[in-house]
């Protein structure tokens, strides 16, 4: 059996590399970033602020609850998506 | 191996390519390949769209339609035909009109298959609806092309659809996103414009409101300025008509306006930040043209200042749910609003301030 001449091995070995770099490449996804919806409620008399996770039928403005600090009323202040990696964290 | 076969290989591989070349072999393999890469997108486009189908329909069925498959159906077809464009006069009345009868008859379809609905749910069924339109609509578009382009050998069709397809998919999966803020009636980016109206009248000392057209007009107080807000009533999905009720409110006070503020949302140019607020001049409204065209004739009939306030984002960022950066770019488009009318009117002035877009999940 006749050896491989460096340059047909060097041939072979760029060949394997460009196929495996194309099928890596192919493979490649974008990362996504999942998001969540959270609501800012705010209470009208001392300034309390508390995130929670959005629920349907909330609509910026809505009373929600009581402020557990001075027991007036909680409003919806904003509604937003944020990244449910940050929130995982804060939690 | 020795230096014999590797150049045989080499004349071998020379004479394929050659004939390829001459025959244009190459070219139909190109084509191929691209219609491949391109029905594979299609299907995939298909597939969001039978699933956002289904959700639609689920949602219409749960407020008590039993049939919705026929109002998706036939709202999913529906189509506006543009005026005539080479006859300027008269375009904008038109185009005005087109648009109307198109939103009343959307309008009238839900209505009278969901008559017990309330307005707020009537308005995210057709949005939902008009978001799957859209979708349908690229679906049907893609198709055509591909079937064009291999019907006729167009390779330099399917070449451009193949280059553009990253970015049509781009827009699938936004409208796809977007169905999700349309049917639980979440703010969007593009709710910047009221949201930041709405945090204003929260600070004003409102006197009166009425609606007019969709659009809700309230006189208040605030800084020792008479200011009417201006957005579109929420909190359902509606842009409503500021534009012509703009210009309603100009010549109700006989000109006698010192200042007409719009904020927008605006898609951004790469590399900008979102979120990031610039003030200019004129009318910031991305309507199809007889709502901007109103303001700026009311404005320039008068010589009222026209000011504009931008908040800028991507077009994904203003269809679906608003970011946080969005949010927080809201609250500091409130104190540059009050800035701005502190700089440019006097007390007892009379000003109009305009928060432009769709105004769901906010209020007033």
């Amino acid at each position: 059996m006749n050896t491989l001449d460096p340059y047909t091995l060097f041939m072979i070995v760029l060949t394997v590399l460009l196929i495996v770099y194309m099928y890596l490449e192919t493979r490649k996804r974008p990362t996504r970033t999942e998001y969540v919806t959270r609501e800012l409620l705010v209470c009208e008399g001392c300034g309390f602020q508390v995130e929670r996770d959005f629920e349907p039928g909330d609509f910026i403005g809505l009373v929600k609850g009581k402020c557990p600090r001075c027991g007036r009323e909680l409003k919806i202040k904003g509604i937003y998506s944020v990244d449910k990696s940050k929130v995982l964290k804060a939690s | 191996m020795n230096g014999d076969t590797i150049s045989l290989i080499t004349q071998i591989i020379w004479l394929i390519i050659f004939i390829l070349l001459i025959t244009g072999l190459n070219t139909k393999i190109q084509m191929r390949i691209w219609a491949m890469d391109i029905r594979n997108k299609l299907n995939l486009i298909k597939r969001i769209i039978d699933e956002d189908r289904v959700r639609v329909e689920k949602m219409i069925s749960n407020l008590g339609y039993q049939t919705p498959s026929v109002l998706v159906g036939r709202v999913l077809d529906f189509f506006t035909i543009e005026p005539v464009s080479i006859e300027p006069i008269d375009i904008i009345k038109r185009l005005d009109h087109m648009i109307r009868t198109s939103e009343a008859t959307v309008r009238r379809f839900v209505e009278s298959s969901l008559p017990n609905t309330g307005k707020f749910e009537r308005s995210l069924v057709e949005t939902s609806i008009e978001v799957l339109a859209g979708l349908n609509l690229i679906y049907k578009v893609i198709r055509h092309y591909l079937l064009t382009g291999e019907k006729e050998n167009n390779w330099v069709l399917l070449m451009q659809l193949e280059l553009l397809m990253p970015t049509i998919m781009r827009y699938v999966e936004t409208y796809h996103m977007a169905l999700d803020p349309f049917m639980s009636g979440k703010p969007v980016g593009d709710s910047v414009g009221p949201l930041v109206v709405y945090n204003l009248l929260e600070k004003s000392k409102v006197v009166s409101k009425r609606v007019i057209e969709d659009t809700s007009v309230f006189e208040t107080w605030l800084e020792d300025r008479r200011v009417f807000f201006v957005k579109a009533e929420g909190p359902g999905s509606n842009v409503g008509h500021p534009g012509a009720v703009i210009r309603k409110l100009v010549e109700e006070l006989k000109g006698n306006v010192d200042l007409i503020v719009t904020i927008d949302a605006a898609l951004k140019l790469e590399g900008e930040e979102t979120g990031s607020i610039a003030e200019g001049v004129g009318a910031a409204i991305g309507d199809p043209g007889p709502e901007k065209i109103a303001i700026e004739r009311a404005a320039a009939e008068y010589g009222i200042p026209l000011r504009a306030l931008i908040v800028k984002m991507d077009y994904r960022e203003a269809l679906t749910v608003m970011k946080k950066e969005i949010f927080e770019a809201s609250r500091r488009a409130v104190d540059y609003v009050l800035k701005l009318i502190k700089e440019e009117t006097k007390p007892n002035a009379t000003v109009i301030v305009a928060g432009i877009g769709n105004t769901i999940g906010v209020p007033m």
